[in-house]
């Protein structure tokens, strides 16, 4: 263990509702800080293959070489996980009928909350960088591109009441992670949300949930694919809508994008009142030739979010 | 007997695509019934439906002949269920007071796309002619088609069958009579998790055991009904930032597992650009007027894109327009219908 070389073991955690662009959002915060030559490590919840359907990174290294060497994605299997520690503990023959008997694959399947220790106690090294992989590098930066709102709390709870069914091997990676997670310095939380009616109100939940039963409070608020209005000021707004009441009373596209703004507005205001954390807004891109592309213009809109 | 299940990843309104549909079915003359996961609140409240998951009636209009029913589906009152249902009162009363069985229901991610399977069961027991299914919104929503099969060849395993039979003696004569591997397979696996947990899971199991086995056959019944491109349909629910990705990757999946696609549904399309900005605009309504016509036009491509792509896989394509979010539940799904009509009128 190198603990003495964590100068920061801050996690950097994206979450939020589904289809809000966690993934997007996380690989963009990457971008930009690989992009400075910082090394950054991903972290993510999704397999790999399931990943590249959702974002690609085809053109990375033509376009950025200096991001493209600087970042690297993970994506930690729990059972994989798990089955690292059986062959740790239990001799190498006898290890492999272990982890081929059903015994263990079911009880594994069932027990409650052990899967989600494994994925802690993972991120834990990685984030305080003290893993047995001797070809770990020196990350300066850990993102975690976590699951949405249910099974992320579900979670970070874990890390709470294990105590009561484990004992072994298990218990003892518990209450390492407990130990991590409930420190709420280690943590930098920035949940993600759409102005939609739906992801802004399990988006405040998330919240009080997250500040009632574990302490965390968000460092940040990102609102994401807002139109390009939303970072006027009230009075601008309430001058365009007047102009445009008056000029375009027959223009339904012009009714459409008012109304459609309107709704984002209010919401925007209901997020503020809610929540205490600072609000950054990440525009809607009308079109973009590739995913690169898009990441690089979200990237440049996250200037505001620190990470130390 | 219709029953149709709607994919998608979150954020494209397949909760509410779901409900209209069953609505539609509803109006159309049908006993329907829509299973929710996770409802929007007003939705919740249109549908007046209970947080126990029980079935719920809608009031429609007094001339409509068919019936729109709404649940939510809940975890532990399908498995409660289930169990009052496939076991005897005394296992029943067992089962439901074993801490295991508390814990399953409260920490176990899986157990949700377990129940929806069983729940689908009850639904068809309950006479429902057609039957409307959420998932999960995500991509890992195929669990939910994967893991009762997961779980029915686990429940035929001929350890597990051994182990759930003989738990207790096997207790009583501390694991004495066990062959030496047996033996010593388990005593690793119990250092691994614990002795406590270890045996509460195994003592669970070998009263549950008969239950699982139970639901593992409907699991195989049902699956083979919704593989019937006769009773059942799937239906991707997309987005038209999404639409190409999502529907190469549910279209693949739902392929390669032999689930027969019906539909795709392109969601929340922008409407048509139309004029531009009028004369004499100020310079910000016309940059704003610019960059909506940049999105609803890239909505149109990705109409066409979809078309091109999709056309000769999935019988019928709709797309739907983002409709106003101001409108309330019941009343935004009797507009959705309204847009879906002329889309599925024609097949």
């Amino acid at each position: 263990m190198n603990a003495s070389s964590a100068t920061n073991s801050r996690l950097t955690i994206f979450c939020g509702k589904g289809g809000v662009g966690k993934t997007s959002l996380s690989l963009a915060f990457a971008l930009r800080h690989a992009d400075q030559g910082e090394p950054v490590l991903l972290v993510t919840s999704h397999p790999l293959r399931e990943l590249a359907v959702s974002v690609s990174l085809a053109g990375l290294k033509e376009q950025r070489p200096l991001a493209a060497a600087n970042l690297f994605i993970v994506h930690i299997d729990p059972l994989d996980i798990l089955a690292n520690k059986v062959r740790q503990v239990v001799p190498e023959l006898l290890a492999n009928r272990v982890l081929a008997s059903p015994i263990y694959g079911s009880l594994i399947t069932i027990a409650p909350g052990i899967k989600e220790i494994a994925f802690l106690g993972r991120l834990h090294e990685l984030a305080e960088k003290h893993s047995d992989d001797t070809n770990s590098r020196e990350y300066k930066l850990i993102v975690w591109d976590a699951p949405a709102t249910g099974h992320f709390l579900q979670t970070l709870k874990v890390s709470q009441n294990f105590e009561a069914y484990l004992s072994g091997p298990f218990a003892l990676l518990g209450r390492e992670v407990a130990e991590f997670f409930t420190e709420v310095s280690n943590l930098n939380l920035i949940p993600v949300t759409a102005l939609e009616e739906m992801a802004v109100d399990e988006t405040i939940e998330l919240c009080e949930q997250l500040s009632r039963e574990l302490q965390i409070i968000p460092s940040a608020l990102i609102c994401n694919m807002a139109s390009p209005l939303l970072a006027s000021s009230d009075a601008e707004f309430a001058k365009l809508r007047e102009e445009v009441a008056r000029a375009a009373a027959d223009s339904p596209e012009l009714k459409f994008i008012l109304n459609h703004h309107a709704i984002e507005r209010a919401l925007l205001d209901k997020l503020r009142t809610s929540i205490g954390a600072q609000v950054q807004i990440v525009r809607r891109k009308a079109s973009w030739n590739s995913d690169v592309e898009l990441l690089t213009d979200i990237a440049g809109q996250l200037g505001g979010i620190a990470y130390t | 007997m219709h029953i149709e299940v709607f994919l998608g990843t979150g954020g494209v309104g397949k909760t509410s695509v779901a409900a209209a549909s069953a609505l539609r079915a509803a109006l159309n003359g049908s006993r329907s019934l829509v299973l929710t996961i996770d409802p929007a609140r007003r939705l919740r409240t249109a549908l007046d439906m209970k947080a126990d998951g029980a079935d719920q009636r809608v009031p429609l209009d007094p001339a409509c002949t068919g019936e729109l029913w709404a649940a939510i589906l809940d975890v532990k009152a399908s498995l409660d269920r289930a169990v009052y249902r496939y076991a005897s009162s005394q296992e029943a009363k067992n089962i439901l007071a074993h801490p295991v069985y508390h814990l399953l229901i409260t920490s176990l991610a899986g157990m949700q796309e377990l129940l929806a399977i069983e729940r689908i069961h009850q639904a068809m027991e309950d006479g429902f002619e057609s039957v409307f299914i959420d998932t999960a919104p995500s991509r890992h929503a195929l669990e939910f088609l994967d893991k009762p099969e997961f779980f029915a060849h686990l429940v035929s395993f001929p350890i597990v069958k051994l182990v759930g039979r003989t738990y207790q003696w096997w207790v009583r004569s501390g694991l004495g009579r066990l062959s030496r591997m047996s033996f010593e397979l388990y005593s690793r696996v119990e250092e691994m998790l614990g002795a406590t947990l270890v045996h509460q899971i195994l003592d669970f199991f070998s009263i549950f055991r008969k239950m699982a086995e139970g639901y593992a056959e409907r699991a195989e019944e049902t699956l083979a009904i919704l593989r019937d491109p006769k009773q059942s349909s799937f239906t991707i629910v997309t987005t038209p930032f999404k639409a190409r990705r999502d529907g190469d990757y549910f279209w693949g999946e739902l392929q390669k597992r032999k689930f027969p696609v019906g539909s795709m549904v392109v969601n929340r399309i922008w409407p048509e650009p139309a004029a531009g900005a009028p004369a004499g605009s100020s310079q910000q309504v016309q940059d704003l007027v610019a960059w909506y016509q940049d999105v609803a036009r890239s909505h149109q491509l990705v109409r066409q894109e979809i078309q091109s792509i999709f056309g000769a896989k999935i019988p019928r394509l709709v797309a739907l327009p983002e409709l106003p979010g101001d409108m309330d539940g019941l009343h935004a799904l009797y507009e959705m219908v309204k847009v879906m009509e002329p889309a599925r009128d024609g097949k």
